[in-house]
């Protein structure tokens, strides 16, 4: 073979994408652009196959992938993530097939999944700063065209103008980081950043690039004073590609940041206390507002701040006392947490779709429009229960297990403090419980609502990809260890980006 | 005489650019304005990394990035303003105080 499969894993999305919409295109035929897409995101779990295998019986160590100038390398990390977005995007690009079935430029649509795709698992793989935007920026304009699908919306339009403002802001900022880093150490690679940090004695440019990275992929990251974009974008999108914002574009911003960040570990002590307070802030900020909304897919949006705060405790423990447990957990949590969410959003959809979409109305799905749906949507419904209660923690389910995770990792540092925000971290799970029940009761307890009364039915390409996932939210809470593998060694990836302090994977 | 380091010469009008372009982004309520704020932030941000090259002798690779910088900037520019179209289209002015439907 000459193309060597490692690159095949970006290769497959980024060189389907164009094809799909050419072919669409030329063959004015959406179904062929929509095949295409399915197929190709399909296939690409060959590579990742291959890869993962390789990767777990090679101890760990990570793969390059030989392409000339730009250095990218497999590591845990990416291939948790590149799994992440694979299994989200696959079950999109089959949902989406009678979501979108009355809607134009469909085929724009799937051909720009398969771009963002392909651009979120090149960010994971990125070994250098430059790298590392430039995948960051090919992913936020990807996602600008998808979020504002509906462009003949004013609301989806105000969402898409709110997100490319503070994006581009966001990168900008970025690349002042960047260039600061650059001037500084004249290194762009993660890999010898911490060396040359050691023998370069100035620290201030570098803590201002630590905070201008912080600020800059936060934005993308959805870190608390930089949210606001977040629920508006996701209310407004279309629901496949709600779900592939809350489940992977917000995480892919969390990894550029860790990135780029951990390699500037040395330079502060004071990364993970600023982590884990942003942290704080977006559990409890992500639980008030969510509390207040009346719209589903809001409701859902702000809780992905929540969910944000959990890893970032996560993380933020794990670095501020090199606990690799903790960062495991939190790994695990954005997993979880991408299907819980995907799932949670694709079923706020199916529901959207059949109350509303396939009736031409073009409205927002609210709370009281659920009333009763279980009586007539069981499946639906059963899948969004899952997918609610496993956000909101409960037991057999894979949120709790994340949650856990994160909690006994952080809890190991026997630090007080850390500690305490583990106590506040569980206190807001329970709080989360607050907004989570009511739409689970509302499906199974109330009357059902005109608008469930009059719904058209679903589709199964719609309801299948539901019901997969809600098996997988069950199976990862029966099966932790399915996962850890990859988890511990993504975790491990990054303290060996942090540089050598001690900390054994 | 006073020598200036050519260096200082391009921080000082990196940080003038900056400003303009954060002013421009803070301040102005018309779309198009805010987009070209936007360039502007970012040119500046094209500035000091060559700077940055300049100062770590390593100016070829960071010309290399300028340009491959601009050209990324160039795209999100023109999707914003194809937004800005559509925005004209359907809300009759480019004032972004009118994009304010969507509360918390």
């Amino acid at each position: 073979m000459t193309i060597p499969y490692p690159l095949l894993l970006l290769a497959i999305p980024l060189v389907g994408s164009p094809a799909a919409y050419l072919a669409g295109r030329a063959l004015k035929s959406e179904g062929l652009a929509r095949w295409l897409a399915r197929i190709l995101l399909l296939l690409d779990w060959i590579p990742w196959s291959i890869l993962c295998v390789e990767f777990l019986r090679g101890d760990s160590k990570p793969i390059l992938v030989p392409l000339q100038m730009l250095n990218l390398q497999i590591d845990g990390l990416s291939l948790l993530l590149s799994a992440a977005v694979l299994v989200l995007a696959t079950a999109v690009s089959f949902y989406s097939g009678p979501y979108l079935a009355e809607e134009e430029g469909q085929v724009k649509y799937y051909a720009l999944l398969l771009t963002l795709t392909g651009a979120i698992i090149g960010l994971g793989c990125a070994t250098d700063l430059l790298n590392l935007w430039l995948w960051f920026e090919a992913m936020t304009v990807s996602t600008f065209f998808l979020v504002t699908f509906y462009h003949n919306q004013p609301a989806s339009l105000e969402a898409g103008v709110k997100y490319l403002v503070q994006s581009a802001a966001g990168s900008a900022l970025v690349l002042f980081g960047i260039a600061l880093v650059f001037g500084s150490t004249g290194t762009l690679s993660l890999q010898d950043l911490p060396a040359a940090i050691r023998s370069f004695p100035n620290t201030m440019p570098l803590e201002a690039a630590g905070v201008l990275f912080i600020i800059g992929f936060g934005v993308k990251a959805a870190l608390v004073p930089l949210h606001t974009w977040l629920p508006d974008a996701h209310a407004q999108a279309p629901s496949g590609i709600s779900a592939m914002l809350s489940g992977v574009v917000i995480e892919a911003g969390l990894v550029a940041l860790l990135r780029a960040l951990l390699p500037l570990m040395n330079v502060s002590d004071l990364w993970g206390p600023i982590l884990l307070g942003l942290g704080a802030l977006n559990m409890l900020l992500g639980n008030l507002l969510a509390l207040r909304q009346t719209q589903v897919k809001r409701l859902l949006a702000f809780s992905s701040l929540s969910h944000m705060g959990y890893m970032l405790l996560g993380i933020g423990a794990a670095v501020t006392f090199l606990q690799p447990e903790a960062m495991a957990g939190a790994f695990f949590h954005l997993l979880t947490h991408m299907l819980m969410k995907g799932l949670a959003f694709l079923s706020a959809g199916a529901l959207l779709y059949a109350l509303f979409l396939s009736r031409g109305k073009h409205g927002s799905l609210a709370i009281t429009d659920l009333n009763g749906a279980a009586s007539r949507y069981p499946l639906i419904a059963g899948a969004f229960s899952i997918a609610l209660l496993g956000l909101g923690g409960l037991p057999p389910l894979a949120g709790f297990m994340s949650k856990w995770q994160i909690f006994i990792g952080s809890a190991q540092t026997r630090s007080g403090w850390i500690i305490l925000l583990v106590v506040f971290a569980a206190l807001n799970s329970v709080l989360s419980l607050a907004y989570y029940a009511p739409l689970v009761n509302a499906m199974y307890r109330k009357e059902p609502s005109d608008a469930v009364r009059d719904g058209n039915s679903i589709a199964l390409s719609m309801s299948l990809p539901l019901v997969l996932m809600a098996a997988a939210v069950v199976l990862l809470g029966v099966l932790p260890t399915l996962v850890s593998p990859l988890t511990s060694s993504a975790a491990a990836a990054l303290v060996h980006l942090g540089g050598t302090l001690g900390m054994i994977p | 005489m006073i020598s200036m380091d050519p260096l200082i010469l391009v921080l000082i009008g990196m940080c003038g650019v900056a400003g303009v372009g954060l002013y421009g982004l803070l301040a102005s309520r018309n779309l198009i304005k805010i987009i070209v704020a936007l360039q502007i932030l970012a040119k500046s941000a094209v500035l000091a990394l060559v700077a940055a090259g300049s100062a770590s002798g390593k100016i070829n690779l960071s010309q290399s990035l300028a340009i491959t910088v601009i050209v990324v900037d160039t795209v999100v520019a023109a999707v914003g303003l194809a937004l800005g179209v559509q925005v004209r289209k359907h809300f009759g002015s480019l004032d972004v105080s009118n994009l304010s439907s969507l509360r918390r």
